[in-house]
This record gives C-alpha cells, structure tokens and sequence, in this order.
C-alpha cells in the first residue's frame, strides 16, 4: 500500500467490515427460527466487483465456503446480472453449497449499471424437506434423499419477489411460515448490505473503492506470506479418522500433507478415504472455508479473512475421495468430516509449530434433531452439543465449548422446554472426559432428553464415537462420545454409530447425548499435583484416575499426599 | 438544603455540590480511596459543606456513585460463593451458552464461573416449564448441604433453580431454610433477582449478585455510618445501572444492579442537557484514556437493555443500553506484519500512558498524536498541573512513521483518522442494531478525551451536530444531581397475545405494580412525584428476541391487546424494514419501572455576551495540523467565554479537564447553559 491511501483503504476497509456487520445484526434480528436468532447459526459478508471476498461478519468460519462458493458460480456463469437481481440456492454441487440446510442468498450490486460487488447471507435452515426432519442426518444415502436442492435460481428479479420461487421453497419444508420468515429476513440483510455498500461507493467513487479493495486483498496476502515465512520449510503429514462409515467397517483416513517452502503453503489430501455412501463428504468450497481455518488458527489468528488471504493456500485433493466427491454425494454431515480435516491439517502444523497447537479437540459437530407433531403442526427441534477442546502446550483446554468450523450457541433447557414437548433430565460435565495429560483436556457434555406427550424422532449426525481424540507431547486421548436412546431409568441402547435417523422415542423415554472430551498435553505424571487434586475436588478428574492416570495420592481429606505421589510417580516413571 | 452528587472513580473522588437557596454551585475533588471508598466521601462531603459555609446538617439530597461492586468482580475480590439448582443442572454455569470467546484463537480462555464446581449443590426438585411442581422439594435434605457450606466458609449462595420465573416456590422455601438455619450468609434467588427465563443468564446474574453481596453490603454500613457520623440528615442514594438511584437497603439486597452503573450517571446528565436545548435525541460519547462508553438517547428517554455484558458475563439486569468501546486516548498504534497500521486493541493504559505524559511509555498512542498535531497545548493539560512532552510524543510517531515510509504527520493524522473510522462503525453498530438512524441526533461528548474526537466521528457518521458540556470531565457529579429514584421489576408471561393472556398479564401486571408503588412509598416519594411506566417484551411466536412495547401500567382490556399487537407490528416494522401482520404475536414478559422524581434545580446561567468572544477568551493562536494542512488555530479559554459567543474552526477549546478541538470548516457556539454546541458539516 502506498501512503497516503493505506490510511483511506485501511477506513474503507472498516466501513466494508461495518456493512458486513450490519447485515448480520439485520438478519439475526428479524429472523424467524432460533437456529438463526439464539444460536448464530449465520454468516454475512461483502464481495467485490470480481466475486473475491472482502468483508465478513465473523459467525461461522464454515459459512465463508458456501458463500465464496456462490459468487464463484455468479461470476462464472452467464446470468445476465441485472440491478435489484437477488439470487438465492443451496446446491453444493450447482450452488457452491456445502450442504442443503444451509441456503445462501446473494445481490449483485450495481450503480449506473457497472457492478461494483456483491452482499451475500447464509443462513442454516432447521428444515429443508428431505427423508429426514431437520434435513440433516448423516445417514442418507444420496444428495436427493437430503432435502429439497435449490439451484442458484433469482428470488428476486429486478427488484421484485418472486413469490413462485419462494413458495416453491417452502411448501418443501416441514416448517413453511419458519422458511418463509427466515428467506425474508435474509433477503432483508442483503437489502441493507446493499444500500449501504452504494452509500460507500457514491461516497469514494469507482476508483478509490475499486483500489482499496485490491489492495485490502493485497495487503492479506502479505500477511499470510509473512505468517508462512516464519514456518519451517518442509512437508508435514498427519493422518486422522473418522469414525467407520459402514457397520464393520475400519475407520475412514482423513490425511493432510502441508508442505511449506518459503512465503508458500500447499495443503494435500493424498491418502484420504474414497467418497462415502454416507453424508460426511467435503465438497470443495466447505474443504477450502476448513483450511483456512485451520491455517489463519495456527499461523496468525488476526490476518483478515478474505479473498487475498484464501488464495494463498494451494489445496489439492484425488477427485472421488472424500473430500472431493462426485455428485450426487451425500453431504447433509459434512462438518464432522470438515472437523477432521482442521485436525488433520492441525496435527501436520503441530510437528512444524509445536508451541501453537493443541491436542485434538472433541471436534464432532455432535449434531440431532428431535421432531414431531402435536396438534396437526410439525415441530423440529435442532441441537449441537459443543465438547471438550484439546489442551493446549501451556494451559488446560476448555471444557465445553464449540471449536473449529462451528461456534454456535446452545438452546436454553429453558427455551426448549417452553417451546417442545421435551424435558431436559440432565445437563452436566462428564467426569474423566478430557484426556490426562501435563494440561488437561477439556471435558464433553452429557445432555439426556425425555420425550413427552407422542413422543419424538430422533436423527443424528456426530463423530468422534469410536475413534478418540488425539493427545500430544504424552498426552492421553479424551474420551469419545455416545448417543444413547430409549432410556428408561437410566438404562438404554448405545448407538453403534452417530450417524442415525428415523428412531422414535417412545413418550417417557429419553435420549441421552455424551459429546466427547479432547485429548491431554504433555505427561500427566508431570501434572501439578495441586492441579489434580483441583480437579478431583471438583469432579472433573475422578479419584481413580487421579491415581492410574497421574499418579496422584491424595489423603482423605482430598490433599494431595507429598510424599506418596513422588514415590509413586518414580514408582510409575522405573516401570516405563 | 444542599444537594450533593458524589461520584467514585477509580482515581478521583468527585463531588458537586448545589445550595437550593442562592443558586450556588460548588466542585471539589479528592484522590480517592480504594480500601474504603466511604473514607474519600465522607471526607469530600465534610470539606465542601465546610467550604459552602454550612453544615452537613442542611444536606437535604445525597446522590452517590460507587464502584465497590464493579470492583469486587473485576479484582475476583468477591464472597466464597456457593450455588443450589436442580438436580441435574450444577453444569449450567460452567457450559455456559457453549461458544468459545474468539474463533481462530487456539490459547483462548473463558471467564470461569464466579463459584467453585464442588460448591455447586443439587436437590430434587423440578417445575415443569408451565410452573408446574413435577418433583416436590424437601427441605429437610437441605441440611447436609447447610453443613457443608459451613465446612467450606462459605459466605453467599445463589439459588438457582429451573423455571423459577413461572414459579418462586421452591427457591422461596430454599431461602427461607436458609435464612433460618445459616442466619450468617448472604443468600439470593434467581426469582427475585431476574425472574425470566434462560437458565444461564439468570443463573449467573444471581451467582454474581451473591458474590458480590457481602462486599458490597459492607461498604454500605460503612458509606451509611459515616454519612450519619457527619450530621446528614438524609442517607445517601446509590445510582444503579439503570440510571436511577436507589436506598442503600434496595443496593444492599440487589448490588448486581450497580455493576454497571459507572457510566450511567453521566448519561443521565447528558439527557438533562440536551432536555434544556429541546435536543432529545443523543448519542453520549464519553471517551477515556482505556475505553469508550456509547448510548443512545431517544425522545428523552435513554435505552434500557435487558441484559449486558461485564467482564464476559451476561448481567442480566434492565441496565442503560451503554456500551464499551475498547479505545481510547492510550489506545497504541502499531504496524502489523501486513504492513499496514493498526490503532488498538493494546492500550498504554493509565501506566506508563502515553509517551508525552513522560511516564515511561514507549509506544505511540492516540494522544501522543494529538500531541504531535500541536491538538494539546505544550504548556500542559489539567491546567498546566501535567506537562506535555511533547518532544517524546515525536519521538514515538517517528519510528511508526519510519515504519510506515510515511512522514510524521501523516502517521499522526492517520491515527486519528483510524480510531475515528472504528469508533463511528462501533458508534453505527450500537444505533443499527437499535433500528436507529444516527444522523438525527446530537453527539454529546465528554470524558477527558470525548471533545477531542467528537467533530471527527459527528462528520464521519453524518451528524450534524456536537454538543460539549461546561464541565465534560465531571459529567457524572453532574448526573448524580439530577437523577430519579428508580426502580425496574419483570415478571415472565409467555402467552399468545389474545385474549386468553389477559388474566395472566394483568395478573403480573398487578403484582409487579403493586410492589412498584411499595417500593416508592419505602424510598419516601411524595406520591405527587411518583410515576409507573411498563412495557410488555414481545415477539413473534417462534422468535427468540423481543422487542418492547410501551404498555399502561393498568388491568389491560381486550381492545388494548389488540393496540399493543399492532404497536408491535409497527416497532418491528420500524426496526427491521418489516412486519408479519396476522402471525401470531407472544408476549414474553412484562416490566413495570417505578419512578420517583427528583426536584431539578437550575444553576444561574452563564453571563451573555456577543458573537465575539471577549479578548480576555483568546489564549493564544497556534499552529494545528488538520487533514487539509497545517492551519494557524486560535486557542480559546473555555472559562472565559461567554453565553452567544461564536467560533469559528479551525480552534482549540482549553480548559482544565478536556480539550475541544474545532476542525477548520465546524463552527461553534456557546449557549446560555454554559454548553459548547458545535455545527459539522455533513456529507
């Protein structure tokens, strides 16, 4: 940037985050659904005249593939762009989606007829038609099972709604008048992102704007340039897995390859599983959102998010495999997959930067839906339970808490017993979750709900149920989650695996959800033993595993007995 | 009589002072005194009254501001605090709403709850989400946990227990056990303290009530004690986040709603201010050396927010809709490893501060630019008592300049123009999400660094006008004086909006009136002066925030349910561009706020003169870098001018506890009220 522009771009560019923020105030205000209103469960941001993105309001990292993925097609294909268009889809194949639930609505934004750039919203939807209620079960076989498939179609042409393509969306959906108000809040958010996007640029003009822009993404290409300067050269790889995609089956390969040379950084999914016949592929633009992620996390969490940035990175993955599938690919759970992807790309950087990253987090979107149907109208209740993240090389990890791709917000007890005919049991830490380690990993969340009156279906989508999360350093791996169903007494059946749909709970049974903890730092028998006892006296660490795990003596009275756990952690250190 | 104001900040104590009889004003200030806070207030109010030759004896009104409570939170300085919930539920303050605090910051902590997991006790219990009892309580199974409070020297609890909104009962029996069988502790119910539902909020705002509680009510003895000691005829009244005040017993019982009180005080002045020039819709901007407070005040009335925000936890507690900005005059400038320059989020705090306050700071700051820019007079500011080096201040805006390839005023100029961008999108954000258009209002600037900034941030977000009170440093003294007693109560009702709800609603309605008017006849008002105004929380059915709905605070009828619903269509309308007439309309909650006027008392206003301000108003003239170039300025004296007096920028305003800067271009005028209006020039 030259001077004196760096300061009036560096304005602009706050104004364009402004625009972006504004949005998302706008679309979580006037939404319907408590996906969008209480949890977050949205994104917005602002583009340029080229379709490169320049300004997000910060909700969801995921979000940012489905919507650079939009404006991809919009520029790509010949449309005939005309002022007041609004497009609208959900495709991850014609849409640059990355599953159906999520619908994407975007503005091309004119002024005098020349395009000066785009206003995009997504928003994820609690029903979009489809075998499953929610719309989002892992357990589809294809794309079309998954929901209603929006291409990018115009919702609104030259200004004007088209009713047709609205009532077409939602007459799919279990939930019309929902879809209806959630639609209409994003084409509100757009219309805000719109005006205000055109105050900008009638007060810059063309030019200026058209500069600032280039050189904000200039200026994040830097950034990450430098961040990748200070990395070691070299190819690091790290494989994780996912949970088995079939009854039987071996846990499925997710492998990253990061290779660095100089201010480049290449990201390789060689060696990753085939495509699945389940709905945990990745296609390209969520694949692209997950790196990002995962990069800008390790290598220097302030660069700005946009286009400048996300070229940087050289992705590459075999067509066919599961994070590069071919239509018509089941994707309705692809955030557990993505969720992989940032560990296997975080275990890779962790043997390039082993001070920045922490052992692996629950990092399952631990994702369900409980519906039914109480006097003639459809409920929906949509639910993720955050876990535990990964301790970190000089502090504990966090207990439950989202991480990765997704940060959404829980629904009260409160709310969702006023509003389903639900009953929350319990809401409670799991004891013993979080893996042993010189810093604990964070612990997982037991959620158990009864259903009432009728009863409700249960569907599901979440990883991380056979194979754990990792530890690092001599970190333990945390434990690794469950769904429970058909509990009575507190006794029921354990799913055999999280990717379910279509079992009804009986009225007075419950389903109990166990999100997984997250893996320990470092050896847990060089632990602080005043640490341990913390734990123990607060539940978080059993007695037990005081002592099998970290070698931890403590006296009656909860202390921890000196003398006793050095001779028994020597004891531990002769034996190994 | 002697009405006093005296505010508590973290350095100096304030306090203002006005005789009922002659008209006469007086200030004084006094270092604070963080053991005791009362010490530095009894002191103040002994030695202004000595000074006003009078006695404390004719103190008739005694507004006060504290920060015990604040503080006690900010320095986890609290009470070993214990929670009692449902079995079932000890978790809901540790899982929180499950949202780590930052997306891609791997290293990133979150506030722990202000209790202990092992002090997080369960029983059986549970009400149905109607208030329906599903499992009895017995009280008897208390007393094991009453033992084991004692065991671990607990002082406060919290009960929390679900659905308590709908029904007190269990929480009810709960503290009365309590209080009979551990008469030595501190006990709040999430009930009384925000009956409404989402269990997190409510929980944590209790949790913290009771943390805070037996600090809090331990300075009150103090503060009443020693007020009396003085021969104060009347005790003090305690300003609350709501920007009402309130008797130390109410503080005692319910001190989580002071936690926010620290800036209220002075949006209550400014309100006052911008009432006396018919002015009634504002935005207060009151800037520091570490943060910036923001509110917005429209027709009058400054917006009340449900729930707020302090140290990472939600307050759930009708609080002035203030909110923080944090940037400030120590804000650090810094060139990040894209190159490009940043302002914030780093800040040289009030130590080392700013490089030109010759503390030791190393960084370059906003006000080390101002300094640079020739802004801040070399002579000094509070009056000459704190020199400038000014020297050093262009030292440190070298080096970034150096950084940058740009030259030193351009840095300086550019820092401005960076904070200032961030303050107007923050400013612009805090009106949007209000569906509230900033450019209709007055930008009321105060604090030490506001009046620096204020014409600026007024051109960038479109507004027209800047209004710059006598005495901006001591804006809250100020608002002490002409504060209300007030008092907000909610009741939960989640209902459909027809006809069906009226029993419920007016039920609460009722209730909540009933104890309004209990309220003002315990805080002595004289029933002349008492007012209750209520609002219904409502929403469509299915949405999950609310907006609120003037209501009377009467038994409503159908007629004014169907008025309401409509009032509601339009509020949506007007907030987000759209409305679903024939939805179905819930009201959630009710809010009935009890109000108990204060007498106002207007100072003699300031003597008149013409457009040109005397000669003895010109300090100086001097040479004052702005975008447009370097411009000779002329420096006037804030307390020499004069009522009518015209000024036109580019100017510096000084006086002792700010400086006003007028870009060339702005023009200003001083009114009868001492106030500085500046008219910008919008784009």
């Amino acid at each position: 940037m030259s001077a004196p522009d760096m300061i009036t771009t560096q304005v602009i560019g706050n104004a364009l985050l402004g625009i972006a923020e504004e949005m998302g105030v706008a679309l979580r205000r006037s939404a319907y659904s408590t996906n969008i209103k209480e949890r977050s469960d949205c994104s917005t941001a602002v583009f340029d005249h080229a379709g490169r993105l320049i300004a997000q309001a910060e909700h969801m990292p995921i979000h940012m593939g489905s919507m650079a993925g939009l404006i991809a097609h919009l520029v790509g294909a010949d449309l005939g762009l005309t002022d007041g268009d609004v497009f609208i889809t959900n495709d991850p194949y014609a849409g640059g989606g990355t599953h159906l639930p999520d619908i994407t609505v975007a503005a091309p934004v004119f002024r005098d007829g020349e395009l000066i750039g785009f206003v995009a919203d997504i928003a994820h939807h609690s029903d979009v038609g489809g075998r499953v209620p929610g719309s989002n079960s892992g357990d589809c076989g294809s794309i079309f099972e998954e929901g209603l498939r929006i291409p990018l179609v115009r919702l609104v042409t030259a200004g004007r709604l088209s009713t047709d393509v609205l009532s077409f969306v939602t007459l799919n959906s279990r939930l019309p008048e929902e879809r209806g108000g959630d639609i209409r809040a994003q084409l509100a958010a757009c219309h805000i992102g719109r005006t205000r996007l055109l105050e900008l640029h009638d007060r810059y003009g063309a030019a200026t704007l058209r500069e600032a822009t280039g050189a904000l993404l200039d200026h994040a290409s830097r950034r990450l340039r430098a961040a990748v300067a200070a990395v070691p050269d070299g190819e690091y790889a790290f494989t994780d897995h996912l949970d088995p995609d079939e009854p039987g089956g071996a846990p499925v390969p997710v492998a990253a390859t990061v290779t660095v040379a100089g201010e480049r950084i290449a990201v390789d999914f060689t060696g990753t599983g085939p495509q699945s016949a389940l709905g945990i592929n990745v296609v390209r633009s969520a694949l692209e959102a997950t790196v990002c992620y995962a990069v800008k996390a390790v290598l220097d969490p302030e660069i700005p998010a946009n286009g400048g940035f996300f070229d940087g990175i050289a992705i590459t993955a075999p067509e066919g495999c599961l994070v590069n599938p071919r239509p018509p690919a089941p994707v309705a759970g692809r955030t557990d997959c993505c969720q992989r992807v940032a560990d296997a790309v975080l275990g890779a950087l962790a043997k390039a930067l082993p001070e920045r990253v922490p052992a692996g987090s629950h990092s399952s979107v631990t994702y369900f839906t409980l519906a039914g149907e109480q006097g003639g109208d459809f409920w929906v209740y949509p639910e993720v339970v955050a876990g535990g993240m990964g301790a970190r090389p000089d502090r504990d990890g966090l207990d439950a808490v989202q991480v990765h791709i997704t940060n959404s917000s829980n629904l009260p007890i409160e709310a969702l017993e006023l509003e389903y005919p639900l009953r929350v049991n319990a809401y409670e830490l799991i004891t013993d979750s979080g893996g042993a380690g010189r810093f604990r990993g964070g612990l997982g969340i037991r959620r158990e709900i009864q259903a009432l009156d009728s009863g409700a279906e249960f569907s599901s989508h979440a990883d991380r149920q056979q194979v754990p999360p990792w530890g690092l350093c001599g970190g333990l791996p945390g434990d690794p989650g469950a769904f429970v169903v058909h509990v009575r007494d507190g006794k029921g059946e354990r799913l055999r695996s999280g990717r379910a749909s279509g079992i009804h709970l009986e009225p007075g049974e419950a389903v109990r959800i166990e999100a997984p903890g997250s893996g320990g730092h470092g050896d847990p028998l060089e632990r602080d033993p005043g640490a341990v006892a913390a734990d123990v006296a607060d539940g978080r660490v059993s007695p037990a595993a005081a002592l099998d795990q970290y070698g931890v003596v403590l006296t009656a009275a909860g202390l921890v007995d000196v003398a006793g756990t050095a001779a028994e952690r020597t004891r531990r250190n002769a034996t190994t | 009589m002697i009405r006093i104001g005296v505010d508590v900040g973290g350095t100096f104590t304030d306090i203002t002072a006005l005789d009922t009889g002659t008209g006469a004003r007086d200030v004084y200030k006094l270092p604070s005194t963080p053991g005791d806070q009362s010490e530095a207030v009894a002191e103040g109010i002994d030695r202004l009254v000595t000074a006003m030759d009078a006695t404390a004896a004719s103190i008739g009104y005694l507004g006060h501001g504290t920060t015990v409570a604040t503080n006690a939170l900010l320095e986890r300085a609290g009470a070993r605090t214990a929670l009692i919930t449902t079995r079932g539920f000890r978790d809901v303050l540790e899982i929180a709403r499950q949202r780590r605090p930052a997306l891609y910051d791997l290293f990133v902590t979150k506030p722990a709850p202000l209790t202990r997991r092992a002090w997080c006790f369960e029983v059986d219990e549970r009400l149905s989400a109607a208030g329906k009892v599903l499992v009895e309580l017995d009280t008897a199974r208390l007393d094991p946990i009453i033992a084991r409070l004692r065991e671990l020297e607990i002082q406060a609890v919290a009960v929390c227990l679900l659905h308590s909104y709908r029904d007190p009962v269990h929480e009810i029996q709960i503290r009365d056990h309590l209080r009979r069988h551990w008469p030595e502790g501190y006990v709040s119910i999430s009930s009384e303290i925000t009956p409404e539902f989402r269990e997190y909020e409510r929980f944590t705002t209790t949790t913290m009530n009771s943390y805070v509680g037996p600090p809090m009510a331990r300075y009150l003895d103090r503060l009443g004690r020693r007020v009396a000691e003085l021969g104060s005829p009347v005790a003090p009244l305690v300003i609350q986040s709501n920007g009402g005040l309130a008797s130390l017993a109410a503080t005692r019982d319910r001190p989580v709603g002071t936690l926010l009180s620290g800036p209220s005080a002075g949006v209550v002045a400014a309100r006052h201010l911008g009432e006396r020039i018919g002015r009634t819709n504002l935005i207060t901007f009151d800037m520091g050396g570490t943060s910036t407070d923001v509110c917005l005040i429209g027709e009058g009335t400054a917006m009340v927010s449900p729930q707020r925000d302090v140290d990472g936890y939600p307050v759930r507690s009708p609080s002035l809709d203030i909110h923080t900005i944090g940037a400030g005059g120590g804000s650090i400038a810094a060139v990040d490893p894209g190159g490009a320059l940043t302002v914030g989020p780093r800040s040289a705090g009030a130590r080392p501060g700013p490089a030109c306050y010759g503390h030791g700071g190393d960084r370059p700051t906003v006000t080390d630019a101002h300094a640079v820019l020739g802004r801040l007079s070399p002579e000094g500011i509070l009056g000459g008592a704190m020199r400038l080096d000014v020297a050093a201040a262009e030292a440190v805006v070298d080096g970034l300049a150096g950084e940058l390839g740009m030259d030193r005023e351009r840095t300086a100029l550019g820092i401005l123009r960076l904070v200032e961008a961030g303050m107007a999108r923050a400013i612009r954000h805090v009106s949007v999400a209000t569906g509230v258009d900033p450019r209709d209002h007055v930008l009321v600037a105060f604090g030490g660094a506001g009046p620096l900034h204020a014409a600026g941030i007024a051109a960038e977000l479109g507004i027209g006008t800047v209004l710059v009170p006598p005495n901006p440093g001591t804006l809250c003294a100020l608002g002490l004086l002409v504060t209300d007693l007030r008092t907000d109560l909610v009741g939960s009702v989640y209902q459909v909006a027809d006809t069906e709800a009226l029993p419920e609603l007016n039920g609460t309605l009722r209730r909540l009136s009933t104890q309004a008017r209990s309220w003002l006849a315990a805080e002595h008002i004289d029933p002349a002066d008492r007012e209750l105004t209520a609002v219904a929380s409502m929403r469509y059915r299915r949405q999950n925030y609310e907006l609120d709905v003037p209501l009377p605070a009467r038994d409503l009828t159908t007629g004014d349910l169907t008025e309401l619903v409509d009032r509601f269509h339009a509020l949506h309308t007007e907030a987000y561009g759209f409305a679903h007439e024939g939805a179905p309309v819930q009201i959630v909650g009710v809010r009935v706020s009890a109000i108990g006027r204060i007498p106002r008392h207007e100072p003699p206003p300031l003597p008149a003169g013409g457009p040109t301000p005397p000669p003895s108003a010109v300090a100086a003239r001097r040479p004052v870098v702005f975008e447009a170039g370097t411009e000779d300025a002329t420096i006037y004296r804030r307390d020499a001018l004069l009522a009518g007096n015209r000024i036109a920028g580019p100017a510096i305003v000084e006086q002792l506890d700010t400086t006003t800067v007028l870009p060339p271009g702005t023009t200003g005028r001083v009114d009868e009220h001492g106030n500085l209006l500046i008219e910008v020039a919008t784009r």
